[in-house]
């Protein structure tokens, strides 16, 4: 009976427990981020969606047709920053945009807010690239550290990074002559 | 008849300013521009303006895209290249001012929030002397998001380096 109770709890506690070991299982490839690639890395389409990821001493970027990376040493510079766009966007926010009595003007107050990660890195020839990546709001940040302590380098320290780029009242009027 | 000698000097002053100002123009006149095979694109400087980093980037990026889709070049060139060599021309761009609008007052309104771009591009030789500066401007009113701004900006750089350093050009 004791032999049957033991292993009765045994069982019970794995049950218990297993969440957590399947939490902790997730959080490893926590590095991995669902993005939109704008503009500027390596060989992708603009606008392509998919996972960005930190792996072996690479930043690479994988969609549903393609895979490219870059070395993170080869990162010059990382910026965050964060901006919003429209929650009806493509064709059919475009679409909207003819609704009658204003319906369109309507759905474009409609907008969710989006982290923006920038880098620079150079090519094998020295050459500069850089790439914008969009992805959802307070993944930017986490995703820079990780990168700054894998060996990329950034301009703005990581504690100062969201006060600096956005612009601020004063300095993003335009400048007359 | 006492009017003659006055008309006569009249006509010696217009005659005279006309020449003046033709020969004034002939100064002005910028020397002709060297057609070159390549160009090299340099980083968007901004330290006037506080420039967000990804309108940086995408004024870069945008202006190399623009530059290979126009065409003329055999070679374009990054920052940094260090295969850059031979008969290249240098393109310094630098923010001088910049309006961040919002795209949400632009789609509501019609009218109010254009972003706004002017930079300065300024084209070198190998050994930095200045062969041409232009400013230029790039702007957002109605559709799109704010770094179109951008791309308006790419596509007159683009058209100006095109027409003035591309051996392809026509003039």
């Amino acid at each position: 009976m004791r032999v049957v109770s033991r292993k009765v709890t045994i069982g019970f506690l794995c049950l218990v427990f297993s969440p957590l070991a399947v939490s902790s299982y997730a959080q490893q490839p926590a590095d991995a981020v669902k993005v939109v690639q704008v503009m500027g890395f390596a060989d992708v389409k603009a606008n392509a969606k998919g996972n960005l990821k930190l792996e072996n001493g690479n930043l690479q970027f994988s969609d549903s047709k393609a895979k490219s990376e870059v070395s993170i040493t080869s990162v010059d510079d990382v910026i965050t920053g964060n901006d919003s766009q429209r929650v009806f966007r493509g064709t059919f926010g475009t679409m909207t945009l003819l609704a009658p009595y204003g319906g369109g003007r309507f759905l474009s107050l409609f907008r969710s807010k989006l982290d923006t990660l920038s880098i620079q890195y150079r090519d094998a020839g020295g050459g500069l690239h850089g790439a914008i990546f969009t992805m959802p709001v307070g993944k930017a940040d986490p995703f820079k550290k990780l990168l700054v302590a894998q060996g990329a380098r950034t301009s703005v320290p990581i504690q100062d990074d969201s006060n600096n780029t956005a612009p601020k009242a004063g300095a993003a009027k335009e400048q007359k002559p | 008849m006492k009017r003659k000698p006055k008309i006569t000097v009249a006509t010696f002053l217009l005659f005279g300013m006309f020449l003046g100002v033709t020969e004034f123009h002939a100064q002005a006149a910028p020397p002709p521009v060297k057609k070159v095979s390549a160009i090299q694109v340099l980083m968007i400087q901004s330290e006037e303006v506080k420039l967000p980093a990804e309108f940086q980037i995408s004024l870069y990026e945008n202006l190399i895209k623009q530059l290979q889709k126009q065409g003329g070049f055999e070679h374009i060139y990054r920052d940094g290249d260090k295969t850059a060599t031979g008969d290249v021309v240098i393109l310094r761009s630098t923010v001088r001012g910049f309006k961040k609008g919002s795209e949400m007052a632009r789609q509501v309104t019609t009218v109010a929030g254009k972003t706004s771009i002017d930079v300065h591009c300024q084209f070198t030789d190998k050994d930095g002397a200045t062969v041409l500066e232009n400013d230029v401007n790039g702007k957002v009113r109605f559709l799109g998001g704010n770094l179109r701004a951008t791309l308006d900006f790419a596509k007159k750089a683009a058209k100006i380096t095109r027409e003035n350093f591309s051996m392809k050009s026509g003039s």
